[in-house]
């Protein structure tokens, strides 16, 4: 009895760590999701790639998408209205992307500020993340 | 002094020695290039037109070095200068005569003289002009921008006078051509004037030499150009905390593009900046903002720190000043759309020292399928 809850524990800590491993990020926004709400289960791709690709009303007139600026494409490059060429956001064309975790949080208090209007939450960040990390 | 040339009718004797026709075609070749430059091609053709002046400088060095040391009809004391001889000589024409003389005519003469003394005018203005206005060449680091703009004015109105003078030179050729039946251009290119007695022809040894007093010329301004060395316009280090916050979104414009006043509104309302956020950390915005107000327009003394950096707009937008809407007023609309420029504010598409803040025009690249 004592053997097999043990290799469940281990299992299930594996099973648990692996993902996060993907990016350090992902633990503290998975935490702050979290205490944020008891029901939270984990991030989600689609609902990252919903966001991604959503049309807002709620930001700025100029950016009323991530797809404004960042091609409708996670694999594309974008451009910025200033006409900078932007990286792509998919972590396999971009690897460097997501590692930084102050330069990642500046990016989505800046652009969920410029799109939605609003701060983007923990869940909505780690979502968008996870949905890259798959492109 | 009796030659083989002059025992054979056939051929009469050179009057007009090599090194000076080839003097005088090229200086027809340089100046052609400077003047459809000057007048006809966009800016970007500036480096060329440069070119040209810094050849007609050698040439006209030459020439004046010749003229003491050359054969006897390229010498200026040979010249027909007198007023009197003037006078008769245009008394003449209008009576529809013109007497044939060895080496030039009292008219002719008199036009030398103008074209040389303006085309070293032109050449001097050229020079300051370079150097001023656009931050190159020998005077780039003792003439400042309003010299050089000022004199841009003087440059332009010597170029009208010289292109005046051409003018009257060519009607001059044709008239003796036409009317006189005088040989003058088979005379500039084989150097022989038919039935004219020479007092002492050319020889080779005075090819010679003149290949050796243009050669001297030449390796002096090289000499010259070498050892004073240009000193380009100031130019300043971008840091890297503005290179990457700034940017990431925009091309990194140069700090002289606005003034100091203007700097700071533009960073004390990141978080609505043209409609974006671009809010930073504070430290990094107190940092940016010492970096651009130390090296603001009243910092450089270059053409765009004048005409673009030190203007202020209202919603501090370089794309609203006079100077870059005239500098950019042949682009369609469509063109800042085309994806190799992307917007009105992406220099760097075309200007490609835009990062130095010098926007040489020399260094304007226009992407393929912009201008149509």
């Amino acid at each position: 009895m004592k053997p097999v809850l043990l290799t469940g524990t281990l299992a299930l800590a594996l099973a648990f760590a692996a993902p996060a491993s993907a990016s350090p990020l992902l633990d503290q926004y998975a935490q702050e999701a979290k205490s944020a709400s008891p029901e939270f289960k984990g991030f989600a791709a689609d609902r990252g790639q919903a966001l991604f690709s959503s049309r807002h009303t709620t930001g700025k007139p100029e950016t009323p998408s991530c797809t404004s600026c960042h091609s409708d494409s996670p694999s594309k490059a974008g451009l910025t209205r200033a006409g900078k060429v932007i990286e792509p956001m998919a972590a396999s064309a971009s690897p460097q992307r997501y590692t930084d975790p102050s330069k990642v949080e500046k990016w989505f208090r800046r652009n969920c500020n410029s799109v939605l209007g609003r701060d983007c939450t923990a869940r909505e960040k780690g979502d968008f993340i996870t949905f890259m990390l798959t492109q | 002094m009796p030659t083989t040339d002059q025992n054979n009718n056939a051929t009469p004797p050179i009057i007009w020695d090599l090194p000076l026709r080839l003097f005088h075609w090229t200086m027809v070749a340089s100046v052609l290039v400077a003047a459809i430059t000057g007048y006809f091609l966009p800016d970007w053709w500036l480096n060329v037109h440069a070119y040209a002046g810094y050849v007609l400088g050698a040439l006209l060095i030459f020439r004046v070095i010749w003229g003491v040391v050359g054969s006897k009809y390229s010498r200026f004391k040979i010249f027909p200068l007198k007023t009197e001889q003037a006078k008769s000589h245009l008394a003449n024409l209008l009576r529809g005569r013109s007497d044939p003389y060895t080496g030039h005519n009292p008219v002719g003469a008199w036009m030398i003289v103008l074209l040389l003394a303006s085309l070293a005018a032109l050449v001097v203005t050229g020079l300051v002009v370079w150097g001023g206005q656009e931050n190159n060449g020998p005077l780039s680091a003792v003439v400042g921008y309003r010299l050089g703009s000022f004199t841009e004015e003087i440059h332009e109105f010597f170029a009208g006078f010289v292109m005046t003078l051409i003018g009257i030179h060519l009607v001059g050729v044709l008239v003796e051509t036409a009317i006189f039946k005088h040989r003058v251009v088979p005379a500039m290119i084989n150097g022989r004037k038919p039935a004219i007695q020479a007092e002492s022809p050319v020889t080779v040894w005075h090819n010679l030499f003149g290949g050796l007093v243009f050669a001297s010329v030449i390796a002096g301004l090289v000499y010259l150009a070498a050892t004073v060395g240009v000193s380009q316009a100031k130019t300043t280090q971008l840091p890297e905390v503005y290179r990457q916050e700034c940017g990431d979104c925009h091309s990194v414009y140069h700090p002289s593009l606005r003034t100091a006043q203007s700097w700071q509104a533009v960073m004390s309302r990141l978080s609505d900046h043209y409609g974006e956020d671009a809010s930073l950390a504070e430290q990094k915005v107190a940092q940016i903002t010492v970096f651009l107000k130390d090296n603001d327009a009243d910092h450089f003394d270059t053409e765009v720190a004048h005409k673009i950096g030190r203007v202020d707009t209202p919603d501090q937008r370089m794309t609203g000043t006079r100077f870059w809407r005239k500098k950019h007023d042949d682009f369609k609309p469509e063109a800042f759309k085309h994806k190799a420029v992307g917007s009105k504010v992406n220099c760097n598409a075309c200007h490609k020292d835009a990062e130095t803040g010098r926007f040489d025009d020399a260094r304007i690249e226009i992407p393929k399928g912009v201008k149509s």
